[in-house]
């Protein structure tokens, strides 16, 4: 510590290259600095965050025997970290380091003719980062453990393979799924770009090892109900929906054998109901298994359509698999770390009314198409058109179908990313099936960027199908054959067309899956303008989310196809199992402390804790709030409040923010 | 910029240099547009839903798309002197599709006043300026019609200015305040 203990402020400015230097005057600011209360030293560098430019941090605080470091550079969310390090390299507590964002919140936003009005907003800056930096005070971060678990919501591909990944590192993973089985998207595909190979015979055996992976336990039928703790220590409830049926496990725990997936019971069952997973163009029972290759094969009660007949239960008849008075459940989960993998589904592109969707029975969407060209599908693999079950011998495919769409109503202004390469993907699959068809594809750009891609369009292209470059502008059915009437202009041609088809084929937009919304905010996740779920870093880090210990794989972070679904959910796997392979986390310091002589224990911020780590206790035969430390996360709800002044927000003291204020106010020149 | 004369007006028209080059472009025109259509019109990545929407297409070589794109490029010469400006119904139909949500009828009407301006104009839009300065209606009243009103028993005019002939005074004040009758009857003398 300094003689008299008198604060010794170093202040460093960064250039970064020409994006601080090139709008306003570093040395202006290095004079200014200099004139500033307890600033016994200032400096500046090319690029601070470098080796050289942290050395000079490091040296400076020996030298100059300083107590304080202020570095007017980029935003704290970038290198915030970088600097503590460097303070602490230097002997100082790390929290003895203060960040003027003169970048992002000056010279990016003052770039052009703004030199002396940047420059001396950037004073400003300094000297309100000095006058706190002044007042900083040592904290000691607190480490917490891990609970050894995470869990992986939404069995898709995505989370399928990072729950493999998970588990197969050593790591217990709860992986939790809505639907009744595993597979998620990918299971409802008949083949698979560029490669073709079939989606279920590569899927399957995945899905076959989460069933068994001794460190994996599957919840389907489970919805994420609520979420406490923080990274290291969540509580999920999860809401284990009333199935119905009894595992053979669950069986086993009351001495009866449990379901072994035979279907008697769905034989007798009287109850018809459309199959989502065939897009309801097939038929289930009210109890049901969505498609032969479910995991786990187990039946499941539709409890909104069952009429109670007890038909089932009396054909299960020894295995007593079936109870229908089953209720819901909440069990609790405790966990280290957590990924998101919600997946996606289509917009209502019934919304798009130019486009005939719902209204013209020849027209359905891709998910539709690949029901209808699947072997296990409704029509065992035959497309017909749905409006005569006819083979239809010109099929029309209508790219970007709600994607690249900034006009008001449903459609999505993103690229939905994997249209183009299905659409083409459909154009051979009804080429190798149907003797003699003509697929037409209407597009704006082929979008084929991936791995042997381009050449995969190559191969549709030589095969005959036809491309027609015009964003379609309307479909007219012909009421007598139903057949339609697609509408465009060929761009490359400059001439309107009208085309007669058979059938046509939307490949609409995506957009986040029903209810991720809702188990995105649980995990306080936030969502980027587009509505998917926001990464902590598009570039440096797409997996992890600006919530510690929650990370993101697949098409809820964004569209992306088959390869980078998998391989986000592998990097977010890899991610999600260092905290848990570490053992502790470390916590910020920025918990709200009781200052106890002050509480006069009226308990009003009790009450506004949305984390509810405040509580009243008795103390010296007193009534004090008591902070749960590893609760709170510093938002300083209860210390704007407190009418006494009694909770102090570390880091966030109010004498700390009143000294930059003054700062502001007062000084200057 | 023909590379050479042939001394046959025909095929040196043919050979000429067609090259777009920089120069070609005035982005003055582009910035125009921008302002008097209120729409952005510099948006439009040619996706063609405009033609394939439009009822003037089929039926005619008025493409839509292609004056969206000598907007985007600056080409005013090519864009104001084009007969097929003149072609568009304002339907409003690529409006209502635009994935882009530009209003290309409004880029047309933009253009279609600044064309005004330099005195490009078919004959025809001139004779109904005539007209309503005449009557109030840019197709008025005739006798046949007359008769098919008495037939169905309404008054042989409607009740508009036919019918309240004091009003075309006020008509042709809004007209005159913008020397379009003016103009239509100097251009239509030239």
């Amino acid at each position: 510590m300094a003689e008299n203990n008198q604060p010794r402020i170093g202040v460093f400015l960064c250039h970064c290259g020409t994006n601080i230097a090139g709008s306003l005057s570093i040395n202006d600011i290095i004079e200014y600095a200099k004139t500033l209360p307890y600033v016994v030293h200032s400096d500046e560098y090319q690029y601070m965050c470098s080796t050289p430019g942290q050395g000079k941090i490091v040296e400076a605080i020996a030298e100059h025997n300083l107590t304080g470091i202020v570095v007017a550079a980029c935003t704290p969310s970038l290198h915030e970290p970088t600097f503590r390090v460097a303070t602490k390299e230097g002997g100082l507590n790390p929290f003895r380091f203060e960040m003027a964002n003169i970048r992002e919140q000056n010279s990016w936003v003052h770039m052009h003719g703004m030199w002396d009005e940047a420059t001396s907003k950037a004073k400003d800056q300094v000297r309100m980062a000095v006058a706190k930096a002044a007042l900083l005070e040592d904290l000691i971060p607190k480490s917490v453990p891990v609970e050894p678990a995470a869990m992986v919501v939404g069995a898709g591909v995505g989370g399928i393979q990072a729950a493999l990944d998970l588990a197969s590192a050593g790591i217990k993973t709860y992986l939790v799924e809505r639907t009744p089985t595993v597979g998620g998207r990918m299971s409802q595909l008949d083949k698979t770009f560029p490669t073709l190979d079939c989606s279920q015979c590569i899927l399957t055996p995945k899905m076959v090892d989460v069933g068994r992976h001794p460190n994996i336990e599957l919840l389907t039928y489970h919805e994420v109900e609520s979420v406490e703790g923080y990274i290291g220590n969540f509580e999920v409830t999860l809401k284990k929906k009333a199935r119905g049926v009894l595992s053979p496990e669950e069986g086993r725990a009351i001495g009866v054998d449990g379901c072994n997936g035979c279907g008697d019971c769905a034989e007798v069952c009287p109850v018809i109901k459309p199959n989502p997973f065939e897009m309801g163009m097939a038929p289930r029972k009210a109890i049901y298994i969505y498609h032969a290759q479910v995991m786990p094969l187990i039946f499941t009660i539709d409890f909104d359509s069952c009429v109670k007949c007890n038909l089932c239960v009396d054909i299960c008849g020894t295995k007593k698999a079936i109870d229908l008075e089953m209720k819901d459940e909440f069990p609790v989960y405790k966990i280290g770390t957590v990924i998101l993998a919600t997946g996606f589904e289509l917009i209502p592109i019934e919304e798009k009314k130019e486009w005939g969707y719902k209204r013209y029975e020849n027209v359905i969407h891709g998910l539709e198409f690949e029901r209808l060209i699947c072997a296990s599908g409704p029509t065992g693999g035959h497309l017909i058109r749905p409006s005569d079950g006819a083979t239809p011998k010109r099929v029309g495919f209508v790219l970007c179908a709600g994607s690249r769409d900034n006009a008001p109503g449903i459609g999505k202004p993103y690229c939905s990313r994997f249209c183009c390469m299905y659409s083409l993907k459909h154009a051979h699959q009804i080429m190798e099936k149907i003797e003699g068809v003509e697929p037409y594809i209407f597009y704006m750009d082929i979008r084929s960027f991936g791995k042997m891609y381009e050449e995969f369009y190559y191969r549709i292209q030589n095969e005959g199908a036809k491309f027609i470059r015009g964003r379609v502008a309307n479909i007219l059915e012909d009421p007598k054959t139903k057949n339609l009437h697609v509408f465009t202009e060929d761009t490359l041609l400059g001439r309107p067309v009208d085309i007669e088809l058979d059938l046509v084929v939307l490949a609409s937009a995506v957009k986040p899956n029903d209810g991720a919304d809702v188990v995105r905010k649980k995990f306080g996740v936030s969502a980027s303008q587009d509505g998917w779920m926001l990464e902590a870093h598009p570039k440096l880090n797409p997996c992890g989310t600006t919530t510690a210990g929650v990370f993101l794989a697949g098409v809820c972070q964004g569209p992306k196809d088959i390869p980078d679904t998998v391989a986000q959910a592998e990097g977010a796997a890899s991610a999600a199992s260092i905290p848990i392979h570490c053992g502790e986390v470390e916590l910020e310091p920025y918990f709200a402390i009781c200052l106890e002589d002050l509480c006069a224990g009226c308990g009003m911020c009790t009450n506004l804790c949305p984390y509810s780590a405040l509580a009243l206790t008795i103390k010296n035969d007193r009534m004090v709030m008591e902070v749960t430390e590893a609760k709170c996360k510093g938002c300083g709800t209860c210390g704007g409040f407190c009418p006494g002044g009694a909770i102090k927000m570390q880091h966030f003291t109010s004498q700390q923010i009143v000294a930059q204020i003054d700062a502001y106010l007062l000084g200057g020149e | 910029m023909a590379a050479k004369s042939y001394d046959n007006p025909e095929l040196d028209q043919k050979l000429k240099d067609t090259y777009y080059r920089l120069g070609d472009s005035n982005p003055e025109f582009s910035k125009n547009i921008l302002e008097t259509s209120r729409t952005l019109a510099n948006m439009c990545y040619q996706c063609g839903t405009c033609t394939g929407s439009c009822p003037s297409a089929p039926r005619s070589s008025y493409r839509i798309r292609k004056f969206m794109r000598r907007n985007v490029f600056g080409l005013e010469d090519e864009a104001l002197t084009d007969p097929d400006l003149w072609l568009c119904t304002t339907c409003y139909s690529c409006s209502d599709r635009c994935p882009r949500d530009i209003a290309p009828t409004d880029v047309i009407m933009a253009m279609r006043n600044m064309a005004f301006k330099r005195d490009i104009i078919p004959k025809n839009f001139l004779m109904t300026v005539k007209l309503i300065y005449d009557s109030g209606h840019g197709v008025p009243n005739n006798d046949a019609n007359r008769d098919a009103r008495a037939r169905l028993g309404l008054d042989r005019d409607p009740p508009t200015t036919h019918t309240y002939t004091e009003y075309m005074q006020g008509i042709r004040k809004i007209i005159d305040s913008c020397d379009l009758k003016a103009n239509a009857d100097r251009i239509l003398g030239e």
